[in-house]
Protein backbone atom coordinates (compact mmCIF):
# COMPACT_ATOMS: atom_id res chain seq x y z
CA UNK A 1 0.00 0.00 0.00
CA UNK A 2 3.01 2.30 0.70
CA UNK A 3 4.26 1.52 -2.43
CA UNK A 4 1.70 2.49 -4.55
CA UNK A 5 1.07 6.03 -2.76
CA UNK A 6 4.46 7.15 -3.02
CA UNK A 7 3.68 6.15 -7.01
CA UNK A 8 0.64 8.81 -6.51
CA UNK A 9 2.58 11.15 -5.24
CA UNK A 10 5.35 10.88 -7.57
CA UNK A 11 2.63 11.29 -10.36
CA UNK A 12 0.88 14.15 -9.42
CA UNK A 13 0.25 16.48 -11.86
CA UNK A 14 2.61 19.61 -12.58
CA UNK A 15 -0.08 21.97 -12.73
CA UNK A 16 -1.47 21.13 -9.29
CA UNK A 17 2.23 21.71 -7.78
CA UNK A 18 3.11 24.82 -9.50
CA UNK A 19 -0.37 25.69 -8.44
CA UNK A 20 0.20 24.94 -4.70
CA UNK A 21 3.92 26.57 -4.62
CA UNK A 22 2.48 29.88 -6.00
CA UNK A 23 -1.72 30.39 -5.58
CA UNK A 24 -2.27 27.84 -2.56
CA UNK A 25 -4.52 30.49 -0.69
CA UNK A 26 -6.12 30.49 -3.91
CA UNK A 27 -7.64 26.59 -4.44
CA UNK A 28 -10.48 25.32 -2.29
CA UNK A 29 -10.11 22.25 -3.26
CA UNK A 30 -8.16 19.65 -5.91
CA UNK A 31 -9.59 16.88 -7.72
CA UNK A 32 -8.77 14.63 -10.84
CA UNK A 33 -11.38 12.91 -12.99
CA UNK A 34 -10.73 10.79 -16.37
CA UNK A 35 -7.34 12.12 -16.28
CA UNK A 36 -8.61 15.95 -16.35
CA UNK A 37 -7.03 18.04 -12.95
CA UNK A 38 -10.32 19.80 -11.34
CA UNK A 39 -8.99 22.74 -9.21
CA UNK A 40 -11.80 25.03 -6.96
CA UNK A 41 -10.66 28.41 -7.04
CA UNK A 42 -11.29 31.76 -4.82
CA UNK A 43 -13.58 34.43 -6.86
CA UNK A 44 -11.01 36.53 -6.10
CA UNK A 45 -8.13 35.34 -7.41
CA UNK A 46 -9.59 33.35 -10.38
CA UNK A 47 -7.86 36.06 -12.83
CA UNK A 48 -4.92 35.54 -11.53
CA UNK A 49 -4.55 31.81 -11.13
CA UNK A 50 -5.92 32.07 -15.03
CA UNK A 51 -3.60 34.07 -16.52
CA UNK A 52 -0.74 31.87 -14.60
CA UNK A 53 -2.36 28.80 -16.43
CA UNK A 54 -1.94 30.63 -19.76
CA UNK A 55 1.34 32.48 -19.37
CA UNK A 56 3.50 30.34 -17.41
CA UNK A 57 5.97 28.57 -19.99
CA UNK A 58 6.10 24.83 -18.48
CA UNK A 59 2.38 24.61 -17.95
CA UNK A 60 0.90 27.30 -21.18
CA UNK A 61 -3.00 26.51 -20.88
CA UNK A 62 -2.74 28.49 -23.90
CA UNK A 63 -6.21 27.82 -25.36
CA UNK A 64 -9.83 28.36 -23.38
CA UNK A 65 -12.02 25.69 -24.65
CA UNK A 66 -15.02 26.57 -22.99
CA UNK A 67 -16.76 28.89 -20.25
CA UNK A 68 -20.09 27.79 -19.11
CA UNK A 69 -21.54 27.56 -15.03
CA UNK A 70 -23.59 25.19 -12.99
CA UNK A 71 -26.53 25.87 -11.06
CA UNK A 72 -26.20 23.77 -7.86
CA UNK A 73 -29.18 25.04 -6.11
CA UNK A 74 -30.82 21.52 -6.14
CA UNK A 75 -27.16 19.50 -5.48
CA UNK A 76 -26.86 19.72 -1.72
CA UNK A 77 -23.95 18.06 -1.52
CA UNK A 78 -22.24 20.73 -3.60
CA UNK A 79 -23.57 23.29 -1.72
CA UNK A 80 -22.40 21.93 1.73
CA UNK A 81 -18.99 21.92 -0.10
CA UNK A 82 -18.47 25.42 -0.61
CA UNK A 83 -19.96 27.56 1.33
CA UNK A 84 -23.76 27.17 0.06
CA UNK A 85 -22.58 29.41 -3.04
CA UNK A 86 -25.65 28.83 -5.60
CA UNK A 87 -23.83 29.27 -8.80
CA UNK A 88 -19.62 27.10 -10.33
CA UNK A 89 -18.72 28.77 -13.45
CA UNK A 90 -16.57 26.44 -14.99
CA UNK A 91 -13.60 27.22 -17.23
CA UNK A 92 -11.82 24.19 -19.21
CA UNK A 93 -8.30 24.55 -20.61
CA UNK A 94 -6.37 23.05 -22.96
CA UNK A 95 -2.41 23.11 -23.38
CA UNK A 96 -1.23 22.14 -26.52
CA UNK A 97 2.45 22.23 -25.07
CA UNK A 98 1.49 19.79 -22.64
CA UNK A 99 -1.42 17.99 -24.59
CA UNK A 100 -3.49 18.16 -21.00
CA UNK A 101 -6.48 19.87 -19.63
CA UNK A 102 -7.49 21.52 -16.28
CA UNK A 103 -10.72 22.27 -15.31
CA UNK A 104 -11.15 25.78 -13.33
CA UNK A 105 -14.39 25.89 -11.26
CA UNK A 106 -15.24 29.21 -9.35
CA UNK A 107 -18.10 29.05 -6.36
CA UNK A 108 -20.24 32.15 -7.36
CA UNK A 109 -22.73 33.47 -4.55
CA UNK A 110 -26.49 34.29 -5.57
CA UNK A 111 -26.38 37.76 -3.67
CA UNK A 112 -22.92 38.49 -5.59
CA UNK A 113 -23.17 37.59 -9.40
CA UNK A 114 -20.17 39.47 -10.06
CA UNK A 115 -16.67 37.83 -11.69
CA UNK A 116 -13.90 38.95 -13.26
CA UNK A 117 -14.67 38.57 -17.25
CA UNK A 118 -11.40 37.09 -19.26
CA UNK A 119 -11.69 38.77 -22.19
CA UNK A 120 -8.37 40.14 -21.72
CA UNK A 121 -6.60 37.09 -21.51
CA UNK A 122 -8.95 34.93 -24.23
CA UNK A 123 -10.88 37.06 -26.92
CA UNK A 124 -12.71 33.44 -27.75
CA UNK A 125 -14.08 34.12 -24.27
CA UNK A 126 -16.51 36.98 -24.95
CA UNK A 127 -19.16 34.96 -26.40
CA UNK A 128 -18.87 32.23 -23.99
CA UNK A 129 -19.40 34.80 -21.23
CA UNK A 130 -21.80 36.16 -23.05
CA UNK A 131 -23.54 32.75 -22.97
CA UNK A 132 -23.11 31.97 -19.27
CA UNK A 133 -24.44 35.48 -18.76
CA UNK A 134 -27.71 34.61 -21.02
CA UNK A 135 -28.34 31.42 -19.38
CA UNK A 136 -27.24 31.46 -15.66
CA UNK A 137 -27.62 36.15 -15.28
CA UNK A 138 -23.54 35.45 -14.04
CA UNK A 139 -22.42 39.05 -14.11
CA UNK A 140 -18.80 39.09 -16.32
CA UNK A 141 -16.81 42.29 -15.12
CA UNK A 142 -15.16 43.92 -17.11
CA UNK A 143 -16.76 42.28 -20.56
CA UNK A 144 -16.68 44.89 -23.68
CA UNK A 145 -20.26 44.33 -24.70
CA UNK A 146 -22.59 41.49 -22.02
CA UNK A 147 -25.28 41.26 -23.85
CA UNK A 148 -27.90 37.98 -24.74
CA UNK A 149 -26.51 35.86 -27.44
CA UNK A 150 -29.40 32.66 -27.67
CA UNK A 151 -32.14 34.52 -26.03
CA UNK A 152 -33.94 37.09 -27.68
CA UNK A 153 -33.07 40.96 -26.43
CA UNK A 154 -36.61 41.67 -24.72
CA UNK A 155 -36.63 37.92 -23.14
CA UNK A 156 -36.63 38.22 -18.91
CA UNK A 157 -34.96 35.31 -16.45
CA UNK A 158 -32.24 33.17 -17.19
CA UNK A 159 -33.44 29.74 -18.54
CA UNK A 160 -30.97 27.44 -17.48
CA UNK A 161 -31.04 28.31 -13.43
CA UNK A 162 -32.93 25.04 -12.19
CA UNK A 163 -35.87 27.58 -10.71
CA UNK A 164 -37.03 28.08 -14.25
CA UNK A 165 -39.77 26.15 -15.65
CA UNK A 166 -39.11 24.06 -18.91
CA UNK A 167 -42.32 25.31 -20.64
CA UNK A 168 -41.30 28.66 -19.56
CA UNK A 169 -43.25 31.75 -18.16
CA UNK A 170 -45.66 32.34 -20.80
CA UNK A 171 -43.22 32.71 -23.73
CA UNK A 172 -44.44 31.32 -26.44
CA UNK A 173 -47.78 32.18 -25.65
CA UNK A 174 -47.66 35.79 -25.60
CA UNK A 175 -45.50 36.74 -28.23
CA UNK A 176 -45.13 39.97 -29.57
CA UNK A 177 -44.40 40.41 -33.53
CA UNK A 178 -44.35 44.26 -33.12
CA UNK A 179 -42.20 44.52 -30.61
CA UNK A 180 -39.53 42.13 -31.75
CA UNK A 181 -39.91 43.66 -35.50
CA UNK A 182 -39.42 46.84 -34.39
CA UNK B 1 -51.72 16.93 -69.93
CA UNK B 2 -53.69 17.21 -66.84
CA UNK B 3 -55.76 20.12 -67.62
CA UNK B 4 -59.01 19.60 -67.08
CA UNK B 5 -60.68 20.80 -70.31
CA UNK B 6 -64.83 21.98 -70.52
CA UNK B 7 -66.84 22.65 -73.48
CA UNK B 8 -65.24 20.39 -76.03
CA UNK B 9 -66.87 19.59 -78.67
CA UNK B 10 -65.18 18.09 -81.88
CA UNK B 11 -68.00 17.43 -84.25
CA UNK B 12 -68.00 21.42 -83.82
CA UNK B 13 -64.55 23.01 -84.12
CA UNK B 14 -63.06 19.72 -85.80
CA UNK B 15 -60.95 19.10 -82.66
CA UNK B 16 -58.62 22.11 -83.59
CA UNK B 17 -60.57 24.48 -80.91
CA UNK B 18 -60.56 23.79 -76.92
CA UNK B 19 -62.71 26.07 -75.01
CA UNK B 20 -61.92 26.19 -70.45
CA UNK B 21 -61.83 29.31 -68.12
CA UNK B 22 -59.38 31.24 -66.81
CA UNK B 23 -59.08 30.02 -63.36
CA UNK B 24 -58.25 26.63 -64.82
CA UNK B 25 -56.00 27.84 -66.86
CA UNK B 26 -54.33 29.98 -64.35
CA UNK B 27 -54.64 27.31 -61.50
CA UNK B 28 -53.21 24.49 -63.88
CA UNK B 29 -50.17 26.81 -64.52
CA UNK B 30 -49.77 28.01 -60.84
CA UNK B 31 -50.04 24.11 -59.94
CA UNK B 32 -47.05 23.15 -62.12
CA UNK B 33 -44.80 25.64 -61.58
CA UNK B 34 -44.66 26.22 -57.67
CA UNK B 35 -41.35 27.91 -57.01
CA UNK B 36 -40.76 26.73 -53.12
CA UNK B 37 -39.10 29.09 -50.45
CA UNK B 38 -37.15 26.77 -48.13
CA UNK B 39 -37.36 27.56 -44.51
CA UNK B 40 -35.04 24.88 -43.18
CA UNK B 41 -33.98 24.91 -39.39
CA UNK B 42 -33.07 21.58 -38.83
CA UNK B 43 -32.88 18.09 -39.99
CA UNK B 44 -36.04 18.44 -41.92
CA UNK B 45 -33.81 20.59 -44.03
CA UNK B 46 -31.72 17.58 -45.44
CA UNK B 47 -34.83 15.84 -45.93
CA UNK B 48 -35.50 18.41 -48.05
CA UNK B 49 -32.08 19.05 -50.02
CA UNK B 50 -32.78 15.08 -50.38
CA UNK B 51 -36.00 15.65 -52.08
CA UNK B 52 -34.60 18.54 -54.37
CA UNK B 53 -31.44 16.27 -55.21
CA UNK B 54 -31.35 13.51 -58.28
CA UNK B 55 -32.66 10.68 -56.71
CA UNK B 56 -35.42 12.34 -55.56
CA UNK B 57 -36.14 15.00 -58.24
CA UNK B 58 -38.80 17.03 -56.94
CA UNK B 59 -38.67 19.11 -60.43
CA UNK B 60 -40.37 15.55 -62.08
CA UNK B 61 -43.26 17.91 -60.12
CA UNK B 62 -42.19 21.36 -61.60
CA UNK B 63 -41.11 22.50 -57.81
CA UNK B 64 -37.29 22.36 -58.54
CA UNK B 65 -36.54 26.24 -58.75
CA UNK B 66 -35.62 26.69 -55.15
CA UNK B 67 -36.07 30.47 -54.45
CA UNK B 68 -33.99 31.84 -51.38
CA UNK B 69 -35.93 34.99 -51.80
CA UNK B 70 -39.28 35.45 -50.79
CA UNK B 71 -40.52 37.56 -53.50
CA UNK B 72 -40.43 34.98 -56.31
CA UNK B 73 -41.69 32.30 -54.46
CA UNK B 74 -45.24 30.90 -54.30
CA UNK B 75 -44.41 27.91 -51.59
CA UNK B 76 -43.30 28.44 -47.92
CA UNK B 77 -41.50 24.73 -46.94
CA UNK B 78 -41.14 25.29 -42.91
CA UNK B 79 -38.89 22.69 -42.18
CA UNK B 80 -37.27 22.21 -38.54
CA UNK B 81 -37.82 23.86 -35.23
CA UNK B 82 -38.95 27.32 -34.60
CA UNK B 83 -37.34 28.93 -31.80
CA UNK B 84 -39.58 32.42 -30.55
CA UNK B 85 -36.20 34.53 -31.75
CA UNK B 86 -37.14 32.70 -35.13
CA UNK B 87 -40.68 33.45 -35.76
CA UNK B 88 -40.56 36.99 -36.25
CA UNK B 89 -37.75 35.91 -39.22
CA UNK B 90 -40.24 33.37 -40.62
CA UNK B 91 -43.85 35.86 -40.12
CA UNK B 92 -41.66 38.73 -42.10
CA UNK B 93 -40.72 36.15 -45.16
CA UNK B 94 -44.01 34.65 -45.29
CA UNK B 95 -45.71 38.72 -45.41
CA UNK B 96 -43.11 39.10 -47.83
CA UNK B 97 -43.90 36.48 -50.36
CA UNK B 98 -46.74 37.60 -52.98
CA UNK B 99 -50.05 36.22 -53.39
CA UNK B 100 -51.41 33.84 -53.74
CA UNK B 101 -48.84 31.37 -51.55
CA UNK B 102 -49.16 28.25 -49.74
CA UNK B 103 -47.65 26.86 -47.03
CA UNK B 104 -46.19 23.47 -45.56
CA UNK B 105 -45.47 22.91 -42.46
CA UNK B 106 -43.15 19.89 -42.92
CA UNK B 107 -42.09 17.66 -39.63
CA UNK B 108 -43.44 17.28 -36.21
CA UNK B 109 -41.45 20.71 -34.61
CA UNK B 110 -42.82 22.75 -37.14
CA UNK B 111 -46.67 21.20 -36.92
CA UNK B 112 -46.82 21.07 -32.95
CA UNK B 113 -43.13 21.48 -31.18
CA UNK B 114 -42.04 17.67 -31.49
CA UNK B 115 -40.28 16.40 -28.79
CA UNK B 116 -39.11 20.07 -27.94
CA UNK B 117 -41.30 21.45 -25.00
CA UNK B 118 -39.45 23.99 -23.84
CA UNK B 119 -39.74 27.87 -23.18
CA UNK B 120 -37.98 28.61 -26.13
CA UNK B 121 -39.97 26.65 -28.90
CA UNK B 122 -42.92 27.66 -31.10
CA UNK B 123 -45.55 24.93 -30.65
CA UNK B 124 -46.69 24.59 -34.27
CA UNK B 125 -46.32 27.44 -36.63
CA UNK B 126 -49.63 27.53 -37.55
CA UNK B 127 -50.29 29.51 -34.24
CA UNK B 128 -48.81 32.45 -36.46
CA UNK B 129 -48.90 31.35 -39.52
CA UNK B 130 -51.39 29.65 -41.93
CA UNK B 131 -50.82 26.22 -43.19
CA UNK B 132 -52.15 24.41 -45.90
CA UNK B 133 -50.40 21.01 -45.33
CA UNK B 134 -49.03 19.54 -42.45
CA UNK B 135 -46.10 16.56 -43.08
CA UNK B 136 -45.87 14.47 -39.71
CA UNK B 137 -42.73 12.73 -39.22
CA UNK B 138 -39.41 13.01 -37.42
CA UNK B 139 -37.86 13.75 -39.98
CA UNK B 140 -40.35 12.92 -42.98
CA UNK B 141 -38.69 11.02 -45.89
CA UNK B 142 -38.47 12.75 -49.12
CA UNK B 143 -41.69 10.96 -50.66
CA UNK B 144 -43.57 12.65 -47.28
CA UNK B 145 -42.64 16.07 -48.81
CA UNK B 146 -43.30 14.85 -52.83
CA UNK B 147 -46.43 13.94 -51.44
CA UNK B 148 -47.22 17.46 -49.74
CA UNK B 149 -46.04 19.07 -53.05
CA UNK B 150 -48.67 16.91 -54.76
CA UNK B 151 -51.46 17.86 -52.52
CA UNK B 152 -50.65 21.57 -52.54
CA UNK B 153 -51.19 21.15 -56.16
CA UNK B 154 -54.59 19.42 -56.05
CA UNK B 155 -55.43 22.21 -53.38
CA UNK B 156 -54.18 24.39 -56.49
CA UNK B 157 -56.20 22.84 -59.39
CA UNK B 158 -59.40 22.05 -56.99
CA UNK B 159 -59.88 26.12 -57.39
CA UNK B 160 -59.89 26.01 -53.18
CA UNK B 161 -57.81 29.24 -51.91
CA UNK B 162 -54.97 28.81 -49.80
CA UNK B 163 -55.14 29.56 -46.00
CA UNK B 164 -53.42 33.02 -45.68
CA UNK B 165 -55.59 34.50 -48.32
CA UNK B 166 -59.37 35.37 -48.50
CA UNK B 167 -60.49 35.30 -52.13
CA UNK B 168 -58.25 34.66 -55.38
CA UNK B 169 -59.42 36.32 -58.20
Amino acid sequence: MNEEKEVEEQSKPLVLEKLEEHYADALLAQDETRGTVVIVVRKEQVYAVLEYLKTDSELAYTFLVDVTAVDNSQMESELMQFDYARFMVVYQLYSFQGQCRVRVRVPVHENDLNIPSVTALWKGANWLERETYDMFGINFEGHPDLSRILMPDDFEGHPLRKDYPLRGRGERERFNFDKQNA
Amino acid sequence: MGLDFVGQDADQTDGNIITTTIDKVVNWGRKNSLWPMPFGTACCAIEMMATLASKFDLSRFGSEAIRFSPRQSDLLIVSGRISIKMMPVLKRIYDQMPDPKWVISMGACASCGGVFDTYTLIQGVDQFIPVDVYIPGCPPRPEDLIDAVLQVQQKISSGASPKGVEIVV
